[in-house]
Order: structure tokens, then C-alpha cells, then sequence
């Protein structure tokens, strides 16, 4: 059974003449166990996909839902603290905080699940981040930031998990360890969805969609 | 204009309303005193005598050195006024005998020959009502109609002053008392310029053989006397200005530095297309004067019209002109340095910015390179909890060192201003209200003889009464200068003490305890003579024994016993009261009454100038009020500057579910690591430096206890941190607004 769908969604950027249509129907179902990756071209409106999916910005028309949830503003911040995980190309760790810290973050937020703290420290430890967890993020490789970045997603438990791009910024060696630990994810009863540009990461995946004009086949 | 632009502007504009506010009561209350005797024709030399022939008085005084020219008047004291429901019995009738006036006719017409009409002043003007063509009841004069307004800036304005002015022709006497020889009592000696008062006064001096009750009061005795209260302020107030202008310099430079560093990559863009610094500075110049022009118009604007209502209430009260247009010459200076500051504060850090390779620009500058401080790698990870949300926003704003430390001195700065100014008000009132505040342990006084003071005692409630008299003396040196002589059967300190400034208490009948203000003004210390001449034409010395910071009468007092003031003391003679602790004042009071005792209750400076120090007190708490927004402005403009630069963390919260509440008490944290440290700071800065300062001006005839109370401190703690939580619910609204996905692109 899907855990995220998506419907008929449309998006536009600009006004007027520069008006351009990003979205244009395009429609998605993951269910939960499944790895899927997106790809397209730059700009063909990947990213914005993936926002919209995870609520943090919305859709002229069309809706999402996440484990049966529909996504509105009112109860976005909600389901995106007990839904859904996100993982950035840019990492976005927290400057101040230790590599623990920036997992345990998730934790701090109203509404996150009890568990949040315990499941964030073992997955520190299981993810071979224990000798780091006390450095912060500018003493951590892009690799080591990356799998605390991934392991703060996972914190909350979340049914969803989107990737943004993840080993963007990652050397071969790193990237292929946050794939398998995305793959993991699925593995574990996630619906993962990744956006991506890599044949490495479309190889891990169950399927591959490619957005073009705005929407996706199939 | 983007939001960034309104901000900025904002802030100037505040910085400009504090210094509008500044510039428009300093300069007021400096200039009101010379403005009013210059628009009347205030005389350099008053002399009051007993009253005499016109001629004998002048025969003595037209061969005066220096003497430009001369006019008399007849002062009657003690008039019955009457008009509309009001009514005093304290009227001072001036008739005026011709020549130059010596006061402005500010509304209606002079006094005309042949017309039983009335020149009143301002503030009975002001109190009753009255406008050119009312009638007013004058005395035996009878009804005369009000011809005008006359101001004339020797003494306060009623009902500041007990007493209320009026000016009448000697026609209008003749009228009623006929048209013999009027007596004289007040004559009016102008000086040719440059010519010595002081040579003057001698002369007059030793040619006043036989006109009794003399007494001189010069133009700047004048003007010390009325302008002494609100001197401090004065000087008080230029301070400030001076603080707020460097609390405004450092606020707009670290905004100027914050939106260069943020512009260095299309700084950068523009270095590499050929621009070079120079031409990047002027641009910024231009900018930043493009912004601060209007902004600081519209600041010092609205400060002026903010300021100018108590001020000119101020100024009514003091019997002073206020400035009209001259106020504009100081507000154009103030607009030159507000912009002026604004113009360096912008383009210094565009200049300094702009010196690296364009390629370094290109890549964001020392934004990018700035390294966090380094920590040991903690062995193995420690199942812990982060720091809340709130030490998250804390150390967020913190981490912009330089930044950090200038807003928290800012804030600082402005708190401790704003602590003053309430401790200055606070003692102002006290003074008004509070009778201890003038050293005196009394609470009520009965008008009765010596002999009554068993009697008194005997009250229920009553602790202690002593007899004391109070008189006018003038020193037998320097005769221009009158005082007060205070006069307690026995020892007066159980009664009335103001703190020791020097020397020691009188222990005997031939000693005396000088105020600072009397000691500063004949140069006395301990161990002097101090000559007094009393109003029957007595002279009795008496040997400093201390001198004490007295407030009472501007600290021209003396206290001395009774004994060398022989018949003197037979006028007037009262019994202060000291009542129980926690005896009820109104029972005692009434007790007395039904004894026959009816009592006054001792009051601290009301009837002399209690309003005065009122109003001095809401010009003050009108400037904290500006602070206050000042102190608004620091905030928003950190936590806004915090939130901007750390949109990516923000965001990222966002991104985790963190709903608005949680964004408000980030920046909440980061708005009390500024707030606790500014607030601590400002009771240091107003504990040892300003409070001092300011104390040590007044220094001169008054002990001005000018610490802040620990109600004062829980107002600013409690104010800035009210302002801390508006400034981060405001910025939080303004990010929450904002959308995230864009912010998550930018690097963290």
C-alpha cells in the first residue's frame, strides 16, 4: 500500500510573461519498503517535486499524502515532525551544534516521538559515527556530515523519507555508503524517495522516474 | 524599498527621534533664560529696598559707574486678586513709574496712560484664564481690565511661584490714592556693555546709607537661581545625547557591515568588471545617504514634536521663551551628524570590504572562511539531549563576536541611560513629595510659641517637638545674597539634618551649619565667618562649624540656634512635630487641631517648585520613552539580522516539523543573550559611572543620591525583556512568512 501519493500536482514559477510551469500534473505513488528515484534534467523541477512532498512549499493544485494523512498547512509542521525525514545535498547541520546534537535536534521539536532521542543515539553508534559525535560539523568530512544529516532524518522514525541530491557534494567512496544507507531505510519499511542526477543511486533503486515537461510517466 | 531598506531606515529614524528630542530640550532650556531676558530687557542689576521717595532713591543711584539707564517701580506684596471662581491673596502689585519695563509684552497691548487697565504675568494668565479684555479685581484698585500679557523672567511663573504678578500704570494708583509722590521699592539699573557689575554693586553698596532692607540681585544671579534645577537636566541631557549618538553609530555599523558582507559577491561581480574601490565607497556614500536623508528628517521630526510640548511646558514654568524657529539651526546640526554618521558607518565597511582580490569577494568573502572554535572529539557519543531550542537562538546570535559585543554595549548603554533618567525622575518626585528627601525627620509643624512645646508633646502620637524658626537674612558681605536662616531651640539634628558635606554639627550658640549651595556661593568652609543682616537691620556673625548638602532653597541656608538672633525670632515662630513610628499623621493632625494647634503638614519642594521638578520629571520619563524605542530597534535589528544570516537553520528547523512557537523561542534565546548581559551591564554603567557623574554635577549645592532602586532596576530588567519577547515574536512572524525551500538552498 503507498505510504506517500501524490495527485495532479501543478506548480508555476514567475508571473506574467516570465510565468513558467514546473509541474504540470505530475502524480506518485511510493509504498512503504520501496526506494524510488526521480531524475530529469536540471531544472526540470525535481527538487520542487520533492518539496512539495514533504510540505515545505505547495502546490497550485493537486494534493499529497503521507501514511493517509492529506498535507495542509495547518497540519504540516505535524505530520513533517512524525512523517517524514529529510536528507539535503548541502547536509545543513547546524553550525553550534555537535555532530549528536544536530541528530538529537529532531528530538527538541514539539510533537517529535518519545523515542526520538534513543533512536537517534543508537543510530549514531550504528552508522559509525560514535568516535565523531562529539565534533562539530566543520571538523566532520562531507561523508561523515552527510550520515549524521541521514541519521537525524531517521530519528523520528519517519514513514517517508526525501533526499534532496544526497551525495551531491559526496567523493564516490561516501556516496555509495549514504546510498546503501537510504537503500537500508527502504529496506526497513520506508518508502524512500531520492532525487538525483547519479547512475549509482538510480542503480539502488527499486524504480526510476524521470520528470519531464511536468510530470511523470506512469 | 525592500524590507531590508525599511529596517535600516527604521533604525536611523530612531537614532535621528532621540536626538531630536535632545537636541529640542537642551537647546530650549539652555537658551530659554538669555532668549526671555533679551525679548523683556531684563535688567543687569535688581535692588529691592523698603519703600522710599523716588528721589532720595535716585538721587543715589544715577551716579552709579556704568549706569545706562534706570527705571522704579513700587512692589506691593500681599494683594488680593480676584477673577472669574479664582482668587489669591498673594497678588504682587507692580506699579510701574516709567521708562524701559523691563518685561515683553507677549500678548495684547502695554499699559496705556489714562486707561485702568493691567498687565498680567503668563502663568496667572495661563492659571485663570485670563486674555486681553477679562477683567480682573485688583486690591483697592478695584476691577481693571487686562490689557496684556507681560513676561518677565526674574522669577518663576505662578503658581510655580507663590506669588502672582501683576503690572499696573501710576496713573491708576493717582486715581484711587492721589497723585502725591508714590513711594518706590524695586529699581532697574541697565549697564553700559561691558561695564562691571561688580564695581557697580560696590558702589551702590557703600551709597545706601539709610534705605533699609536693601537687597541686589544681578542678571546671572537671576539666571542661576531660576535655571539650577533645570541645569542638571540640561547637562543631563547633552550626555545623552552624546550617548545615543554613539549607541546609533555603533547600531548602524554593524548594520552596514552585516549588508556589505552580505553584498560582497556582487561587490565582488563589480570589482571584477573594473569597478574600483573608490568608485564602490562613493556608491555606498550615495546610498546611504539617499536612505538617511529622509529617514533622519522624519526621526528628528517627530522628536521634536514629541519633546516640544513638556518642554514648552517646561519653559512656561520657568517664565522662559521658548525658541520657535531658532530650534531649527540645532535640529539641521543634528541632521548633518545624523547623516554624516550614517554616510561613514556605510561606506567605511564597503571601503575596508572591498580591499580583498575579487575573486575572494566572488566567493563570499570572510563569510565563508569564518571557523567556529574548535573542540575535543569526544571519545564515544553520549546519549544526551541538545540544548534547547532557546540556547540554540543564544549562541546563534553569539556567534558573531564583534556584533554580539556591540549590540549587548548598545543595549547597555541605553538601559543604563533609561536607568538614570528613572532614578533622576524618581528623586525628583521625592523631592516634591517627600520632606526626608530635604532632611527633614518631621511631619507636621504648628504655628505657636515656644512655650507650647510641652503642650505639643503631651499629643498622643507625638514623639518629640522642638521650637524653630525660619527667616530671611542677607550676608552682611555680599549683600545681593540672601539666605535662609533655620533656627532650632536645642539640638536640630533629631529634626532636621542634611548630610554632612564637611566640618562637623554646631555645638554652640555663635556656630553655624552652611548649605553647599550658600558655602559654594560666599566661599565658606569650616572654620569661616559667615555675616548675616537680619530684617531689622542687625548684623550677627557666626563660625562655620560644617558645611551640609542641603536641597532646601537651592542650599542658601544656615542652621544656627537662636540665641545670637535676639528680637528676630520673635516673628513667626512654629514647633516641628515628630510623630511616633507608625503613629497615624491624620490622627496626630486632628488631635492637634482639637487642641488648638491647628498643623501644616511638612512637605518636601511644593509651593516653592514642586511643579517645576514635576515637570522636569516627565521630560525626563518622555526621553526614556525614546530610549526605550531605541532599545526596540537594537533588538529587532540583531535577532532580524540573526534570523536572515541563519535562514538555512531556520529553515532546517522548519523542515523538522518546529512549529512558530518553537522559531519565537529560538530568537527569544537569542534576544535574552543580549538582554541579561545589556542588563547587567547597564546597573554596572549606572552604579559606577553615570550615577556618579551626574551626582558629581549637582555636586556643587546638592547631594543627589542618584542609584537606581531595585524597583527601577525590575522596570528596566522587566522593559527589556517585554522588548526582547516583541522583537523575537516579530521577527519570528516575518520568518515564518518567509518560504523554506529557498532558504534550504542556501549554503548553511
Amino acid at each position: 500500500m503507498a505510504v506517500l501519493r501524490a495527485h495532479h500536482l501543478v506548480k508555476s514559477y514567475g508571473r506574467g510573461r516570465a510565468a513558467r510551469r514546473i509541474l504540470d500534473g505530475a502524480a506518485l505513488e511510493v509504498a512503504r519498503g520501496e526506494l524510488v528515484a526521480i531524475v530529469g534534467r536540471s531544472g526540470s523541477g525535481k527538487s520542487t517535486l520533492l518539496h512539495l512532498l514533504g510540505g515545505l512549499d505547495w502546490p497550485e493544485a493537486g494534493w499529497v499524502e503521507v501514511a493517509g494523512e492529506r498535507l495542509v498547512a495547518r497540519d504540516a509542521d505535524h505530520i513533517r515532525a512524525r512523517r517524514v525525514g529529510f536528507v539535503f545535498q548541502a547536509f545543513h547541520l547546524v553550525g553550534e551544534l555537535t555532530g549528536l546534537e544536530n541528530v538529537l535536534l529532531a528530538a527538541r521539536v514539539p510533537g517529535a516521538a518519545p523515542s526520538t532521542a534513543e533512536r537517534g543515539t543508537d543510530l549514531v553508534e550504528r552508522l559509525g559515527l560514535g568516535p565523531v559525535a562529539g565534533a562539530l560539523p566543520h571538523e566532520l568530512s562531507g561523508g561523515e556530515q552527510q550520515r549524521f544529516a541521514i541519521a537525524r532524518a531517521l530519528a523520528g522514525d519517519p514513514d517517508v523519507v526525501l533526499a534532496d541530491e544526497p551525495t551531491g557534494n559526496l567523493d564516490a567512496a561516501s556516496g555509495a555508503l549514504v546510498l546503501d544507507l537510504l537503500r537500508g531505510a527502504a529496506d526497513a519499511g520506508r518508502a524512500v524517495l531520492v532525487v538525483t542526477h547519479e547512475h549509482e543511486a538510480t542503480g539502488r533503486a527499486d524504480r526510476v522516474l524521470e520528470l519531464r515537461d511536468g510530470r511523470l510517466p506512469g | 524599498m525592500t524590507r531590508r531598506t525599511w529596517l535600516a531606515a527604521l533604525g536611523v529614524a530612531a537614532a535621528a527621534l532621540v536626538v531630536g528630542m535632545c537636541v529640542t530640550v537642551a537647546y530650549a532650556l539652555s537658551t530659554g533664560f538669555e532668549r526671555a531676558a533679551r525679548q523683556a530687557d531684563l535688567p543687569d542689576v535688581l535692588v529691592r529696598f523698603d519703600p522710599a521717595r523716588r528721589a532720595e532713591v535716585d538721587a543715589r543711584l544715577r551716579t552709579l559707574p556704568g549706569l545706562e539707564a534706570r527705571s522704579y517701580r513700587d512692589e506691593v506684596t500681599d494683594v488680593g486678586l480676584r477673577a472669574g471662581g479664582h482668587a489669591t491673596d498673594r497678588g504682587a502689585v507692580h506699579v510701574v513709574q516709567g521708562g524701559r519695563r523691563g518685561y515683553a509684552v507677549v500678548a495684547g497691548h502695554d499699559l496705556r496712560a489714562s486707561r485702568a487697565d493691567v498687565l498680567v504675568e503668563p502663568g496667572l494668565a495661563r492659571a485663570w484664564g485670563l486674555r486681553p479684555g477679562s477683567t480682573l479685581d485688583v486690591g483697592t484698585l478695584g476691577p481693571l481690565r487686562v490689557a496684556g500679557e507681560a513676561l518677565e523672567p526674574d522669577n518663576v511663573a505662578y503658581p510655580v511661584a507663590s506669588a502672582a504678578r501683576v503690572y499696573v500704570g501710576r496713573d491708576d494708583v493717582a486715581r484711587v490714592f492721589g497723585s502725591g509722590e508714590q513711594a518706590v521699592s524695586l529699581a532697574q539699573l541697565w549697564l553700559h556693555p561691558g561695564a562691571s557689575t561688580d564695581v557697580a554693586l560696590t558702589q551702590a553698596r557703600a551709597q545706601s546709607f539709610g534705605v533699609r532692607g536693601l537687597s541686589f540681585i544681578t542678571r546671572s544671579g537671576v539666571r542661576t537661581l531660576v535655571g539650577q534645577a533645570a541645569g542638571i537636566v540640561v547637562a543631563l541631557l547633552v550626555a545623552f545625547s552624546l550617548v545615543a549618538l554613539g549607541a546609533a553609530a555603533v547600531m548602524l555599523g554593524t548594520a552596514a557591515h552585516a549588508d556589505v558582507q552580505r553584498r560582497l559577491p556582487a561587490l565582488g561581480v563589480r570589482r571584477a568588471l573594473g569597478f574600483s574601490r573608490r568608485a564602490l565607497a562613493v556608491a555606498a556614500a550615495r546610498r546611504a545617504g539617499g536612505l538617511a536623508v529622509p529617514a533622519a528628517l522624519a526621526g528628528l521630526a517627530l522628536g521634536w514634536a514629541l519633546a516640544r510640548g513638556p518642554t514648552d511646558a517646561l519653559l512656561a514654568t520657568l517664565n522662559e521663551a521658548p525658541p520657535g524657529t531658532a530650534i531649527v539651526g540645532p535640529l539641521g546640526i543634528g541632521l548633518v551628524a545624523v547623516v554624516a554618521l550614517v554616510v561613514v558607518c556605510s561606506t567605511w565597511p564597503a571601503w575596508t570590504a572591498t580591499a580583498a582580490a575579487p575573486a575572494a569577494l566572488l566567493r563570499g568573502g570572510e563569510l565563508r572562511g569564518r571557523r567556529g572554535p574548535r573542540r575535543p572529539r569526544a571519545a564515544a557519543a553520549e546519549r544526551r539531549l541538545p540544548p534547547s531550542v532557546a540556547v540554540l537562538g543564544a549562541r546563534m546570535v553569539a556567534a558573531r563576536r564583534a556584533r554580539y559585543a556591540g549590540v549587548v554595549a548598545v543595549l547597555g548603554a541605553c538601559a543604563a541611560v533609561v536607568l538614570l533618567m528613572l532614578a533622576l525622575a524618581s528623586l525628583l518626585e521625592r523631592l516634591r513629595d517627600d520632606p526626608a528627601t530635604l532632611g527633614k525627620r518631621y511631619s507636621l509643624t504648628v504655628s505657636a510659641d515656644a512655650s507650647a512645646v510641652p503642650d505639643v508633646e503631651a499629643v498622643p502620637g507625638v514623639r518629640a517637638a522642638a521650637a524653630r524658626w525660619q527667616l530671611h537674612a542677607v550676608d552682611s558681605f555680599a549683600l545681593g545674597e540672601d539666605l535662609r536662616l533655620v533656627a532650632f531651640a536645642g539640638n536640630h539634628v533629631p529634626f532636621e539634618a542634611p548630610p554632612l558635606a564637611a566640618g562637623r554639627r554646631l555645638a554652640s550658640d555663635g556656630e553655624a551649619e552652611v548649605g553647599v549651595g550658600l558655602a559654594d556661593t560666599l566661599g565658606l568652609a569650616p572654620g569661616g565667618t559667615l555675616g548675616v543682616q537680619l530684617v531689622d537691620g542687625r548684623e550677627v556673625r557666626f563660625r562655620v562649624a560644617g558645611v551640609v548638602r542641603a536641597l532646601d532653597n537651592e542650599g542658601r541656608i544656615a542652621y544656627v540656634r537662636p540665641a545670637r538672633l535676639g528680637a528676630a525670632v520673635d516673628f513667626n515662630p512654629n514647633i516641628a512635630v515628630k510623630l511616633e513610628p507608625g503613629a497615624d499623621r491624620a490622627a496626630v493632625a486632628r488631635a492637634l487641631d482639637e487642641r488648638g494647634f491647628p498643623p501644616r503638614r511638612t512637605a518636601g519642594a511644593t509651593g516653592q517648585n514642586g511643579a517645576l521638578l514635576g515637570v522636569l520629571g516627565d521630560v525626563l520619563r518622555v526621553v526614556a520613552g525614546g530610549v526605550a524605542l531605541v532599545v526596540l530597534y537594537a533588538l529587532v535589528q540583531a535577532l532580524a539580522l540573526t534570523a536572515a544570516e541563519r535562514r538555512p537553520t531556520l529553515a532546517l528547523l522548519r523542515s523538522l516539523g518546529a512549529p512558530a512557537r518553537t522559531l519565537a523561542v529560538v530568537l527569544a534565546g537569542a534576544g535574552a543573550a543580549l538582554v541579561v548581559p545589556a542588563a547587567a551591564l547597564a546597573i554596572a554603567l549606572e552604579e559606577l559611572l553615570l550615577a556618579p557623574v551626574v551626582a558629581g554635577l549637582a555636586a556643587d549645592y546638592a547631594d543627589l543620591p542618584l542609584t537606581a532602586g531595585v524597583d527601577q532596576v525590575a522596570l528596566v530588567a522587566a522593559g527589556l525583556s517585554a522588548l526582547a519577547l516583541l522583537a523575537a515574536a516579530w521577527v519570528a512572524r516575518r520568518v515564518r512568512r518567509e518560504p523554506i525551500a529557498p532558504a534550504l538552498k542556501e549554503a548553511a
